[in-house]
C-alpha cells in the first residue's frame, strides 16, 4: 500500500506526541507493576474499532523494530494505514514473528504459536494487547505474585480456555505478558502472576 | 546535489511523481520565503495529521558520487502532514528546525495536488524557483571569482 492510496485513512494520533506517549507508557508500566489494577489510559482518540486505551498502547509501544500481528477484526485499511504512519511498525502475517499481537476476545482460544521467548532471552517474547468490551463482569479469579500483596480478586471477562492456554505457554522465565484494554483503561497481566483457577490452590 | 536538473537520476521515472518531487524540493528550500504566502495557504480549512515535529536524520554520501556510501553526519529536519477539508493530504520534510516552514510547505503540497494545481504552480512554485535559481546563479558567480587556474609549462624536451 503506498502513501498515495492510504493517506485518506490517516487520523491525528497523540496531541502531544512526546508527553502523551510517555504518560501512556507510564500507565502501561504501572499496569504491569500492579497486576489486576485498572490504570487510566485516555491520551489517544479511538480509531475505528480500536478503543482509546488500545490505540494508546499501540502508539506507545510500537515502532519500526516491533513486528505486529493483527487479529482479523483489527485488520482494516484504516488501522493498517494509521499504525504504519504513526508507529512505522511492520505488520506480519506469521504469529511466530510478532513481538506484539493485537487481539480481541475471539482470538484467545489458541495462543500456541506466539513466541514466548527463550531461556536466554525471555524478554523477546510476544506481548499480547487484548481488547475487551469491559474489564469486569467475568468470574472472579484470585491473582497472586509480584506486585500483589497476598491475593487480588480480578473479574476479567475471559473464557477458561485463555487461562489454560496461558498456563500451557508458561515456563518461567519464558511466558506471555498481556495487557487487557477496554475503553480508557488498561489492566496488566505479566507472566510472573499466578492465577488461581480453583479453590484448593488458594489454601 | 541539484534536484532541479531535468534528467537527474534522483528524479522518479513516473512524471507525476517527478513533478511532485520538484515542487517539494522548491518548497523545502524556500525557508522564510513561504511566510509571504501564509494567508493564502491557510485560507482553506485544514487539520494537522502530524503536527510539525523536529528530529534528526543521518546524511550519507558517496565519495565522488560513485564510491561506497559513508555516513557524513546528522542534520536536523522538521516534518509535518496536513489534511485539507476535501481530503487531500500534504507532506513535508524540510531541513532545519522551522516548524512554520514545515507546516506551510505541507499545506502547499496539499494544495498542489488538487484541481487548482496550475494556479498554485504559477503563483507559488514558479516565483520561488526563479528566486532560488537567481540566488544559486549569484552564488556560483561569486564563487567563480575565487577560482585559481593552474598552468603547467611545457618544458619542450623534444
Amino acid at each position: 500500500m503506498n502513501a498515495a492510496n492510504s493517506s485518506q485513512w490517516l487520523q491525528p494520533a497523540f496531541n502531544d506526541p512526546v508527553l502523551d506517549a510517555q504518560t501512556s507508557f507510564r500507565s502501561a508500566l504501572k499496569a504491569l507493576a500492579e497486576p489486576g489494577v485498572a490504570q487510566p489510559l485516555n491520551r489517544a482518540l479511538a480509531l475505528e474499532n480500536l478503543h482509546s486505551a488500545t490505540y494508546a498502547l499501540c502508539l506507545a509501544f510500537l515502532d519500526s523494530d516491533t513486528p505486529l500481528w493483527l487479529a482479523s477484526r483489527f485488520d482494516t485499511p484504516a488501522i493498517r494505514a494509521n499504525l504504519a504512519f504513526h508507529c512505522g511498525c511492520p505488520i506480519v502475517a506469521e504469529r511466530e514473528q510478532a513481538l506484539f499481537a493485537l487481539l480481541d476476545e475471539r482470538e484467545l482460544a489458541d495462543l500456541s504459536t506466539f513466541d514466548n521467548g527463550t531461556e536466554r532471552y525471555p524478554d523477546q517474547s510476544c506481548t499480547l494487547l487484548i481488547q475487551l468490551d469491559s474489564l469486569s463482569g467475568g468470574s472472579a479469579l484470585r491473582w497472586r505474585g509480584p506486585g500483589i500483596k497476598d491475593v487480588r480478586c480480578v473479574e476479567l471477562p475471559l473464557p477458561l480456555v485463555f487461562w489454560q492456554q496461558r498456563e500451557a505457554r508458561s515456563a518461567f522465565p519464558r511466558g506471555l505478558d498481556a495487557f487487557f484494554a477496554a475503553g480508557e483503561q488498561v489492566v496488566g497481566l505479566p507472566r510472573s502472576t499466578r492465577v488461581l483457577l480453583n479453590a484448593e490452590e488458594a489454601a | 546535489m541539484n534536484r532541479d536538473r531535468p534528467h537527474s537520476n534522483l528524479q522518479h521515472s513516473d512524471p507525476q511523481i517527478a513533478t511532485r518531487q520538484r515542487w517539494m524540493g522548491v518548497l523545502g528550500r524556500a525557508g522564510g520565503q513561504l511566510a509571504a504566502y501564509e494567508s493564502a495557504l491557510k485560507e482553506a480549512e485544514y487539520r494537522l495529521i502530524r503536527a510539525p515535529e523536529i528530529g534528526m536524520t543521518l546524511v550519507r554520501g558517496r565519495m565522488g558520487g560513485t564510491g561506497s556510501p559513508f555516513n557524513l553526519g546528522e542534520m536536523s529536519v522538521t516534518r509535518c502532514v496536513v489534511r485539507l477539508a476535501d481530503g487531500r493530504t500534504g507532506y513535508s520534510y524540510v531541513a532545519g528546525r522551522d516548524k512554520q516552514h514545515a507546516e506551510l510547505a505541507a499545506l502547499a503540497d496539499a494544495h498542489l495536488q488538487g484541481a487548482e494545481q496550475q494556479h498554485w504552480l504559477s503563483r507559488l512554485i514558479e516565483p520561488l524557483t526563479a528566486v532560488q535559481q537567481a540566488q544559486q546563479a549569484a552564488k556560483a558567480a561569486e564563487t567563480a571569482t575565487t577560482q585559481v587556474e593552474f598552468f603547467t609549462l611545457v618544458r619542450g624536451e623534444d
